[in-house]
């Protein structure tokens, strides 16, 4: 088998040298066993990032809002007279106290009043905001941001392995799990992952609850190719996952939300409720399973986005949803919930009632570790001459200095195993407070 | 219906019924080596007995139709066999699947109100709309409901629901169109997909409901073996991608839209434009070049009376000095208002970094997750050299030995599979008269549950092709579920043994004969194209 050309973790370059060699298969590399010896070379930096070095303590569970939503709309700015002069049809409009205007936290910033679920974990100090992070790298593609924040390089757009998966130990069969995506690149990469699908589809067992059928199947993928060790792995996988949620699932919590879920949830924010169940019926049950994604799209506002009503207003009420519904899982001192999207909005509305592509966005976390209540780092407010190209929110943190803090703060990463994680990053000393001692 | 599945039920189980089918099935496929004592024995073989002809090389008959179509079904098999060999079939198909291009599609009657002119689906929509303003308090009764979730449709649509029974009509069709080579060209059928995908629309945006089935034929379809470049036109001006890339709501800054609101640019359509469509991310545009197009397209909506569905709102345009790539518009006062658009879309479409990106898109689809870059640069050669012909294109890429070559492998996506299952059953599962839609349903319900919703994926960059996304070990035993569902009570697919590994044909073998159709779609040799 050749040498990849680099070491450098590359989910392509492990494709075709598993391609190129022996294996049925071009498989993705995360379903090849450690101990072949070709994932050994590939991976030796993860592992090194990894091994000895990576202490699971907390759980951290990431939500990605894919399609950048408008953190303006969501953490708003109510007392920065510009946003009201930017947005004069689809601005929030200023607490007063009444049910269709901005929760006031502070005299600066508020909750978009569909997220008024989150006011009590706001007020009990579990969840706090960085509102002005991002990417260093400005692109304003979907796609290439997403590819950045999903292996923790921003500007280098080439697949490599996903952060969440270098972070997963390759020495545990299943440490990282994702719900709702068929294989989203952050979890992607050489240490095995568990992939639940969306909605209901994670309950059922289908043929392989029929013992004779199964076995058909088994002899089928019988083989050591990797085709036939992922299928393997994937009935194994799948039987233990509709049996832990389907003991979950009591008639009690099969609500009317399942049943939009199952109608709707093709990654959309209304599904995130049960895939928020699912991860964490997954993660209680399996105590080896540390980190959790979980992603919803639906967040591309260009048009008619409405303000205190209308589509954004919905998607931001299912999302304080799925963060309630997390909480309930995900209270231990250490477990940590972070929220966010390739980037944010323009500041202005656009001539549609909408907003395009723009630069710096809210991250939310949350979690008994977070100094909540409270809204971290710099915010130079929405003044034109202070905007990124005079019209995006500018990024005054990197959303890898936001993640270091986590994962140093409750998965004990040593701060040379977060420089080897995000290559290229540098440790951001006034978020320092971000986190509790 | 249900003496329909009783008579399936019994033809399974009464041996004499069974013996003759199959009979049918190896007369028709003209499998010499199929001639042996049938069941067991078959299965049995080992590829001590090579079962096809000397000459013909069985990987690469699969590989041809399952790259170039979606995979055998017994009527594709007997039509490969009488061609020499699966090279001189493969490339017969491009001249094939052009002259298909230029003729209406086959759609069953039943399904046709998708495929209506633009103005008749502007009407039914805008039918809909009213009909749910005047009954805002109530539910609307859905009589056809369960009848359209099982692909059934009445004469007209229920004018409540249009555009769920539309979309399903088209949902119907298109998974028809893929899997029933006798009446669609399997590359025709190929390319649909190709460029359905790449220039992505989303139904599940509201809008774009009524016209995903309308965009699929007369854009992707119509032009899939066309020039590029009036591909590129027909999407841009078609209600499906005019509303989802929001290009509708684009218009000169401060000019009035209805009711006199004040509006202005919207630079979705146009970033995609650059991004996705034509030149990629790494391309050479930036951010201002992406604001100057957007100005270059106002103007550019949908016409809801229009054959075309398209028309250029000249007041909406932003008349002013605009420059993309270094290049001025208009280009002179006889290209002004719509024509600078055309002129700004063919100079994208004709750029080598647009050539460049289709042809790496087309390599990964047809050849391999990671292409041999001598393939591509081949093929954008040709893209460049020929203006966008896709035909020449597709005469290169099929011609190619790379197209050939054992070690570029495709595992197939969740569409391959869906598609390349129906393909293999269909002819088995049509023992009653007229369209048996039930395992198109089943389709349907996969590929929504894989990961990849037929006409809804939701952003503009369209599902990848690798088997990094989809080779995923959870979902290969869903794959199992659909292909167990589908093959259950039909007969055995004997003609799909000389494509499967003798290991493989050992464990059908030693099945029941009911549980083998299904085995043999589940095998790791069927999730190979």
């Amino acid at each position: 088998m050749s040498k990849p050309p680099d070491t450098q973790l590359n989910r392509r370059n492990l494709l075709q040298t598993l391609a190129a060699g022996a294996s049925v298969w071009a498989a993705p590399a995360l379903w090849a066993q450690p101990s072949d010896a070709i994932l050994n070379i590939a991976t030796k930096e993860a592992n090194e990032v990894a091994r000895g070095q990576f202490d699971a303590q907390g759980r951290l569970v990431v939500v990605f809002l894919r399609g950048a939503y408008d953190g303006l709309s969501a953490f708003v700015p109510h007392g920065d007279s510009s946003y009201y002069r930017l947005r004069p049809n689809i601005a929030i409009p200023a607490p007063d106290g009444t049910a269709q205007t901005t929760v006031n936290l502070d005299d600066r910033f508020g909750l978009h009043p569909a997220m008024t679920a989150l006011l009590p974990l706001w007020q009990q100090g579990v969840i706090g905001v960085v509102p002005a992070a991002g990417s260093p790298d400005a692109t304003r593609s979907h796609f290439d941001a997403q590819l950045h924040w999903e292996t923790g390089m921003p500007g280098l757009s080439r697949a490599s392995a996903g952060w969440m998966n270098r972070l997963a130990d390759p020495g545990t069969r299943t440490s990282a799990v994702g719900v709702g995506e068929a294989n989203p690149l952050i979890l992607s990469g050489p240490a095995l992952v568990k992939l639940v699908p969306k909605g209901l589809a994670a309950t059922r067992q289908g043929v392989l609850g029929d013992e004779h059928t199964r076995q058909a199947l088994m002899n089928l993928y019988a083989g050591q190719d990797t085709l036939s060790k992922a299928f393997r792995a994937g009935a194994d996988s799948r039987r233990q996952t509709a049996q832990a949620l389907s003991m979950d699932a009591t008639p009690a919590t099969m609500g009317t939300s399942e049943m939009m879920a199952a109608n709707n949830g093709a990654g959309s924010p209304q599904g995130l409720v049960l895939d928020a169940k699912h991860l964490g019926t997954l993660m209680r049950q399996d105590r080896h399973l540390r980190l959790g994604f979980l992603s919803a799209g639906g967040w591309d506002t260009h048009a008619n986005q409405g303000a205190s009503n209308g589509a954004l207003a919905q998607n931001l009420g299912n999302l304080a949803s799925a963060l309630v519904q997390l909480r309930r899982d995900f209270s231990q001192d250490n477990d940590v919930v972070v929220v966010f999207s390739e980037f944010g909005r323009t500041s202005a509305e656009n001539g549609t009632r909408g907003t395009d592509h723009g630069h710096g966005n809210a991250i939310w976390l949350m979690g008994n570790a977070v100094r909540g209540g409270q809204w971290h780092g710099r915010w130079t407010g929405l003044t034109t001459g202070d905007l990124h190209e005079g019209r995006d929110l500018p990024v005054h943190h990197d959303f890898r200095a936001v993640l270091g803090q986590v994962l140093h703060r409750t998965q004990g990463l040593a701060r040379p195993a977060i420089d080897a994680l995000f290559p290229g990053f540098t440790w951001d000393n006034t978020l320092n407070g971000l986190m509790r001692a | 219906m249900n003496v329909n599945r009783s008579r399936l039920m019994n033809t399974t189980s009464a041996k004499p019924t069974h013996w003759q089918r199959r009979d049918v099935l190896r007369g028709l496929t003209g499998l010499a080596c199929l001639a042996g004592p049938p069941g067991q024995a078959l299965w049995a073989q080992t590829a001590a007995t090579p079962p096809v002809s000397v000459g013909r090389s069985a990987a690469d008959d699969w590989r041809a139709m399952s790259r170039v179509g979606y995979g055998p079904s017994p009527g594709l098999v007997r039509t490969l066999q009488a061609m020499p060999d699966a090279r001189s079939w493969a490339l017969a198909q491009v001249e094939i699947a052009w002259a298909a291009s230029h003729a209406p599609p086959l759609i069953s009657p039943d399904l046709a109100n998708f495929n209506s002119t633009l103005p008749q689906l502007f009407e039914g929509t805008r039918r809909e709309r009213d009909v749910r303003a005047q009954n805002r308090s109530e539910a609307l009764p859905d009589a056809d409901a369960a009848a359209n979730r099982r692909m059934e449709f009445a004469d007209t649509p229920d004018p409540a629901h249009f555009n769920r029974t539309t979309l399903q009509q088209a949902a119907a069709w298109r998974l028809g169109s893929c899997s029933q080579p006798d009446d669609e060209n399997p590359l025709l059928a190929r390319m649909t997909e190709f460029w359905f995908n790449h220039l992505n629309i989303f139904s599940g945006k509201g809008a774009v409901r009524p016209f995903a089935g309308h965009y699929v034929v007369n854009v992707a379809r119509k032009h899939a073996l066309g020039q590029f470049e009036d591909l590129l036109l027909a999407s841009a001006r078609h209600p499906a991608m005019l509303h989802y890339l929001d290009q509708v709501q684009s218009v000169a800054e401060g000019s009035s839209g209805p009711q006199g609101r004040t509006r202005g640019l919207n630079e979705n359509y146009a970033r995609e434009l650059m991004e996705l469509h034509t030149l990629g991310v790494g391309g050479g545009y930036q951010q201002s070049d992406v604001r100057e197009l957007a100005r270059v397209l106002t103007g550019w909506t949908v016409g809801p009376t229009e054959p075309s569905g398209f028309q250029f709102a000249a007041r909406q345009h932003d008349t002013g000095h605009k420059q993309v790539l270094g290049q001025t518009f208009p280009g002179s006062p006889l290209h002004a208002g719509e024509r600078e658009g055309e002129d700004a879309i063919r100079m994208l479409a004709r750029h080598p970094a647009t050539a460049q990106r289709i042809s790496l898109r087309l390599a990964r689809f047809f050849v391999a997750d990671q292409p041999p870059p001598a393939l591509v640069t081949r093929l954008a050669d040709a893209f460049l050299s020929s203006q966008g012909d896709m035909r020449a294109v597709m005469r290169l890429l099929l011609a190619s030995p790379e197209f050939w070559q054992p070690e570029n492998r495709l595992f197939k996506t969740p569409m391959d599979f869906a598609c390349s299952a129906l393909a293999a059953t269909q002819e088995a599962r049509a023992i009653s008269p007229g369209p048996d839609r039930r395992g198109l349903v089943m389709a349907l319900g996969f590929l929504e549950n894989a990961g990849q919703p037929l006409h809804r994926w939701q952003t503009p960059d369209g599902y990848p092709f690798d088997a990094a996304t989809w080779l995923v070990p959870e979902a290969l035993t869903r794959r199992a579920d659909f292909a167990l569902a589908l093959g259950r009570q039909i007969p055995e697919l004997e003609f799909l043994a000389p494509y499967l590994s003798p290991s493989t044909r050992a464990t059908l073998a030693a099945q029941r004969p009911a549980l083998r159709a299904g085995l043999a779609l589940t095998s790791p040799d069927f999730m190979a194209k």
